[in-house]
């Protein structure tokens, strides 16, 4: 019977069909029907997306899917964006591209993100991708503006090239000039994390005036706002534009000049950048104003009043970025202004500053709530908060995403009742059913957790901090939990008992990290050496954890699923619980 | 309270401050609203709690002569040399690792905006190459004090407006009452003047702090 069905449609046919499935769940559910449909899935399926680099191989990714030409790989665990992970971890790139360069020959995409890259992995790929379109590197570090002249120079049919909060070592601006003039395909450019004092201004010019595709171009710091106005009337095409630096005395002629080359500039929804800007300067905004869905202005050290003047006119805005410099009247002004509000991230413009310096406070986020009813996704630093506000906001936000809360002060109570704020936090887990991401922050006990283990049935991204009393806490989110991806963890008591009563859990996730709790060595050990496909890395600076008792706890853990077993680029400060391998450890570290 | 046994190494302290203070303190409303101090704030919010009571009595004769008392504000000095290096070296050791969770090009951002070669006065100045210049800044009346970047602005009008816009909605003011506010500053040699009578470039070159009053002529 099933033969019969195998062969009533042509492999072609399938292939066909399976060319609209997009989505890696769908595909994964579709090679997993049977073993003809397995095999034909494979051959043409274009798009990889690995989350974490080391959770398989890059041989074993070829093996199964010989025809990529998108690829998408994540590195350095979330925590590294915050110093936690220590220089030299991993997450290198190199090992990819080398393979992918034999196997993949027509690649078009590259996107990493946290990911180590060198000039020697940009070199490789301006040589082995003839048809190079996209390359992303997100948060990524490791290259210098060398291997971006590479790039430049040898992908003849560059699209996309975004480096977006990556670390550059800069050596000059002159990599712009390797743009052959025959390049016209450019899409897409952002140089804003380029810290480079000079830019080559004529080379990036000419560039933007022959791509007539450009959609999105993020200048850095270097330009000069008198530059921005000649760079727009190069490209009125632009849907999204990222300022240089605004900093400047109030020229007329420039102000004039500016307010020109946006209002031409029709078709533009999304800004950023303004570092320094000067209040003076944003009127020259206001024609683009009506239209913006996007403002980024978390660079931008404007007080309140101006803040105001610009959000007031943007009634079309979906998000806004924005420092706490616009405290709980400029949020008030942005409820009653931009009802699209979808997603709203506050940043704090003094963290390590020990009194507040702004009016900035949870009065601020309930009023967004209950004025802009598309809300789904917020990051907010604040210095106090209430569980009444929280379970305000909870009420008026059913449709919350994402939700992190950043209250500055760790296990900071309840400014009004001085209790913890699990209530209030439970209230967003309760009424927000469609939550996938939640970081917390506060007082909080291991009530909090039990919540989140009731409610939070499709949070995929937990991230906690300084909470909760017991290994209680932490088992109540691990056997709660269903949707639960990624877990990361500092400073909490959480020690052995729930990991261990919960290790087939772990297979089911990406990772788990955890640092300054109080798992023991010895778990650490029974973890990786019971659970098959799970790496279990002990990260530890000033001793191998093996010196000391079994009982004592390790510094920081990192435990994530994996189909190839330990890595061999381990640092010497990695240990991986895996007694077998930390021979062949030591014996393969010559060849890195 | 919750169980406190499992502070760990890098964690602070609860605060607990708001305990100590009669909330019910009609002139110490306002201060109510700021909450979440750490125990290192402790000693600044209450030297600042004591400058608040005393201000609350002596307020139309002090302030309007635009000199605050100097013996206290010398007291001053010595206090808040401590805390405004706390706030602005992003170095200081007992700083928590990667809390608050910001990411390290942001922080680098800020580092370069509050950079504290020196600390003179209040006045915060750069590795200056054109770059932004903070000063604090108060306004009678409200807790909070700010620092605003002089570059953002070009003349004193622009200044005082935004200034007292921000500072009023503390203050809940209505907006007649913006007329009846001066813009007073402490030069380099620590006196106290009314801005707006030297040039602007002037003025930005030598500000020390800035201090928002009530005119009550």
């Amino acid at each position: 019977m099933q033969k019969k069905m195998a062969y009533s449609f042509p492999d072609e046919v399938l292939e066909h069909v399976f060319s609209f499935i997009q989505s890696d769940k769908d595909r994964n559910a579709v090679s997993a029907v049977c073993k003809s449909w397995y095999e034909i899935e494979r051959w043409c399926r274009r798009k990889v997306f690995i989350g974490n680099c080391y959770a398989v191989s890059p041989t074993m990714v070829i093996k199964r899917f010989p025809e990529v030409r998108s690829i998408e790989l994540k590195g350095k665990p979330h925590f590294a964006d915050f110093n936690l992970v220590p220089d030299g971890w991993g997450g290198y790139v190199l090992p990819w591209i080398v393979e992918m360069a034999g196997a993949y020959p027509w690649l078009e995409e590259i996107r990493l993100k946290r990911m180590v890259v060198t000039d020697e992995s940009l070199e490789l790929i301006a040589k082995s991708f003839k048809n190079f379109k996209v390359l992303v590197l997100f948060s990524c570090e490791g290259f210098s503006t060398d291997g971006l002249a590479a790039i430049a120079a040898g992908c003849k049919n560059l699209r996309e090239l975004d480096l977006r909060e990556s670390e550059v070592d800069d050596m000059s601006g002159h990599w712009l000039t390797h743009f052959p003039e025959t390049c016209t395909s450019l899409v897409s450019l952002n140089i804003s994390c380029l810290g480079s004092d000079e830019v080559s201004f004529s080379a990036l010019e000419r560039l933007v005036g022959r791509c007539p595709n450009l959609r999105s171009l993020r200048l850095n710091r270097a330009v000069t706002i008198d530059k921005i106005a000649n760079i727009l009337r190069h490209a009125p095409q632009l849907v999204d534009f990222g300022t240089g630096n605004y900093a400047t005395e109030l020229r007329p002629d420039v102000l004039a000049n500016l307010t020109g080359a946006f209002s031409s500039c029709k078709k533009l929804k999304s800004l950023s950048g303004f570092w320094d800007v000067v209040p003076a300067y944003l009127p020259a905004l206001y024609s683009v104003c009506s239209r913006l869905t996007s403002l980024n202005l978390s660079y931008a050290t404007i007080q309140s009043p101006e803040i105001i003047k610009l959000v007031s006119r943007c009634p079309s805005l979906q998000r806004l970025l924005v420092l706490d410099y616009i405290e709980d009247s400029g949020l008030e002004a942005l409820a009653s202004s931009c009802k699209d509000l979808q997603e709203l991230r506050v940043f704090p413009s003094d963290p390590f500053g020990v009194e507040p310096n702004v009016s900035l406070t949870e009065q601020g986020l309930v009023a967004v709530s209950l004025g802009c009813p598309k809300l789904q996704s917020v990051l907010y630093f604040c210095r106090r908060m209430t569980n009444a506000a929280l379970v305000t906001i909870a009420q008026n936000c059913p449709n919350f995403t994402r939700f992190r809360l950043c209250i500055i002060e760790p296990k900071t109570a309840d400014y009004l009742t001085l209790e913890p704020l699990d209530i209030g936090f439970g209230a967003i887990v309760e009424h927000c059913k469609d939550l996938r991401r939640l970081s917390l922050s506060g007082l909080l006990t291991d009530r909090v957790f039990e919540y989140i283990g009731t409610y939070a049935k499709k949070l995929e991204m937990l991230s906690v901090a300084f909470a909760g009393n017991s290994d209680l806490g932490l088992h109540h989110v691990l056997s709660g939990c269903e949707s639960l991806r990624k877990l990361e963890i500092r400073d909490c008591p959480f020690g052995d008992k729930a990991l261990l009563a919960n290790a087939a859990k772990l297979e089911t996730m990406r990772s788990l990290w955890m640092s300054s709790c109080t798992v023991s060595f010895g778990a650490c050990k029974l973890l990786g050496q019971t659970v098959p496909r799970l790496n279990v890395e002990v990260i530890d600076e000033i001793e191998p954890p093996g010196s000391r008792p079994e009982s004592f706890p390790v510094d920081k853990l990192y435990i994530y699923r994996s189909v190839s077993g330990p890595r061999f680029d381990m640092p010497p400060f990695v240990w991986t619980m895996d007694e077998e391998r930390k021979i062949l450890h030591s014996e393969f570290r010559h060849l890195l | 309270m919750p169980n406190m046994e499992f502070q760990l190494g890098l964690a602070l302290p609860t605060p607990n401050i708001i305990m100590g203070f009669d909330l019910n303190n009609h002139g110490l409303d306002h201060l109510k609203d700021i909450g979440g101090f750490s125990g290192k704030s402790k000693r600044s919010f209450e030297q600042a709690f004591g400058k608040f009571k005393q201000e609350c009595k002596t307020k139309t004769l002090l302030l309007w002569s635009g000199q605050p008392n100097e013996e206290e504000d010398q007291k001053d000095q010595k206090k808040t040399t401590f805390s405004t290096i706390d706030e602005n070296d992003a170095e200081e050791v007992d700083q928590v690792v990667g809390w608050p969770p910001i990411k390290t090009w942001r922080k680098k951002m800020f580092q370069q905006q509050h950079r504290v070669c020196r600390i003179e006065n209040n006045r915060v100045a750069g590795k200056d190459n054109g770059r932004s210049i903070y000063v604090k800044v108060k306004m009678e009346g409200v807790a909070i004090t700010r620092k605003v970047d002089l570059r953002l602005y070009h003349s004193y009008q622009t200044l005082t407006n935004s200034l007292i816009t921000v500072f009023a909605k503390d203050k809940k003011c209505a907006d007649d009452d913006y007329t009846r506010y001066i813009l007073t500053y402490q030069d380099k040699e620590g006196d106290w003047l009314i801005a707006g009578d030297i040039p602007w470039q002037n003025f930005i070159r030598s500000v020390q702090r800035l201090k928002i009053v009530r005119n009550w002529s």
